[in-house]
């Protein structure tokens, strides 16, 4: 899977949510949930069993409060939607490397600074999944108990939640300085040395997969 | 007797996965005692302060604080004993203010609202924050949010304080309120681990030493001994501070290695050179 081009699997992990909204719920929902979620699991059923916990218990929630707002068939169409949309992010995170993403992108001529921020947002959910893991040890250490009842549970999110948020925009902040003392943003086309090959047969299913959606939504306007 | 044990290490050992970490290390610190944890990157320390806070249990021996065995409590029953400033304590921080940031911990464990702010106001002014109480934590710089985040630990008043490198990036005069505050702690009882790279810091304020050399208790003695013994410091991955080294090339008496001390013997290691 991750010997396919950077952006077939962009293109992939776009098509899926796209066609969950598209297509007759809640038929089309299940189909693509369905396939995100074998799509994670194809090339290593272990770390891929990983990916798709991720996806359930980030999804679950969502269920939930559908649940409480909606009757049974709004809830089943639109969390299988958000269930789409939730394990094809994952599954994009755990099969593509940010560094080829960023050198696929330049080598195409797009901005260095954008293909950056792209590839930013993939790489900073494991730093941030282990900061979050280091605030709320400290934060137990001074007597918070993330355990009990609900306004425990909700004292706890918000020391976590606040310090998380903070700490990753004054990272932002940073980097964005980083990136200018670098001489990024200063509009000269750079060649990567190893920009990943395209075969000229992803490229059509790539365009195959953009006709499929356009008539799949003619179809449903129709 | 339990009360003036504040800490034991009793045989423990401890693994990441398969990676041991800590093997057969004990020891015991009492009341009062300020000691250094020492020794190279990876040594282990991080995990003794982990061990001592309770976020992991001993595979195999036993931590004690006081009279608590670690092996039932979490951390945040601890808490009521141990105070904890880790590595990356200055993103822990998330209050509207330095203030109330402090306060957190008592209010955490419970204390009534006249408590938590005579323990607040006291931290603040044993590392002299006043000044900074009002402020956003996220508008100090992270040295001293970290610093702030060591005035969290004093309000828990705990009869053990267990730092990861408190000084790491502090100008000298901040380091100097951090050494003050400690000694002050200890003086009112509290024991005092630090792990610390910083052996100047170390020798000006704490008094003995304990080195880890991957995952062993290598040697447990007074600084002074410790610092001024070049060919032992070496293997370790410790190079000694500069009072030290200055004090064992010149010689001096008793072989100070604070500065305080080391200005005092030269004074009178000159004064008799002039008498004379
Ligand atoms: N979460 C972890 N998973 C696996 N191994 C770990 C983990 N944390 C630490 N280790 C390993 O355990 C050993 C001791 O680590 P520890 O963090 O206690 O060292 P340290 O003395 O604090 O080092 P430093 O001076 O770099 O902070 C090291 O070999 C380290 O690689
Ligand atoms: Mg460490």
């Amino acid at each position: 899977m991750s010997a396919l081009h950077p952006f077939s699997l962009l293109a992939i992990a776009a098509a899926l949510p796209a066609f969950a909204w598209i297509l007759p719920a809640p038929g089309g929902g299940l189909a693509t949930a369905t396939l995100a979620l074998v799509l994670a699991l194809v090339p290593d059923v272990r770390a891929g069993a990983r990916v798709v916990r991720v996806a359930v218990l980030t999804a679950a929630p969502f269920w939930l409060f559908l649940l409480l707002l909606h009757d049974l068939p709004t809830t089943v169409a639109m969390g299988l939607r958000i269930t789409t949309m939730v394990a094809s992010f994952a599954w994009l995170v755990a099969a593509l490397p940010p560094d080829r993403l960023v050198e696929a992108m330049v080598a195409r001529g797009w901005s260095l600074t954008l293909a950056y921020l792209f590839a930013a947002t993939l790489s900073a959910v494991p730093v941030l999944k282990a900061r979050a893991r280091r605030i709320v040890e400290a934060q137990r250490c001074r007597g918070l108990s993330p355990r009990g009842s609900v306004a425990n549970r909700l004292r706890a999110l918000r020391a976590l939640a606040l310090p998380l948020v903070l700490s990753a925009l004054h990272e932002v902040d940073e980097r964005a300085l980083a990136l200018e003392t670098r001489g990024m943003g200063s509009g000269v086309h750079r060649t990567p040395l190893a920009a990943p090959p395209d075969r000229p047969l992803e490229r059509a299913a790539r365009w195959a997969l953009l006709l499929l959606c356009l008539a799949a939504v003619i179809w449903r306007l129709a | 007797m339990a009360l003036s044990r504040a800490l034991a290490f009793d045989g423990v050992a401890f693994s990441y996965g398969n990676v041991a970490a800590l093997s057969d290390v004990s020891f015991e610190v009492a009341a009062g005692e300020r000691v250094a944890l020492l020794g190279r990157n990876g040594a282990g320390k991080s995990t003794i302060v982990r061990l001592v806070t309770g976020l992991v249990h001993p595979d195999a021996g036993s931590v004690w604080i006081g009279d608590w065995d670690t092996a039932d409590l979490a951390p945040e029953d601890l808490a009521r004993r141990v105070g904890s400033v880790f590595q990356h304590a200055d993103q822990q921080l998330f209050a509207r203010t330095l203030r109330e940031d402090v306060g957190f911990g008592p209010r955490a464990l419970g204390f009534p609202a006249r408590e938590v702010r005579r323990r607040t106001d006291e931290a603040l002014d044993a590392l002299d924050l006043h000044a900074h109480a009002e402020q956003h934590p996220y508008d100090l710089s992270p040295a001293l949010r970290k610093v702030g985040a060591l005035a969290g630990a004093l309000a828990l008043e705990p009869s053990l304080l267990v730092l990861d490198e408190p000084t790491a990036g502090l100008d000298r005069a901040w380091r100097a309120r951090v050494a003050d505050a400690l000694r002050e702690h200890a003086e009112r009882g509290a024991a005092l681990l630090v792990v610390t790279h910083d052996l100047a810091f170390a020798a000006e304020t704490l008094e003995r030493g304990i080195v880890l050399d991957r995952g062993r208790l290598a040697c447990d003695e007074p600084l002074e001994r410790l610092l001024t013994s070049a060919e032992r410091l070496k293997p370790l991955g410790l190079v000694p501070p500069p009072i030290a080294a200055l004090s064992v090339a010149l010689d001096l008496p008793g072989r100070p290695v604070r500065e305080r001390d080391a200005a005092h013997t030269l004074a009178r290691v000159a004064g008799g050179r002039s008498a004379s």
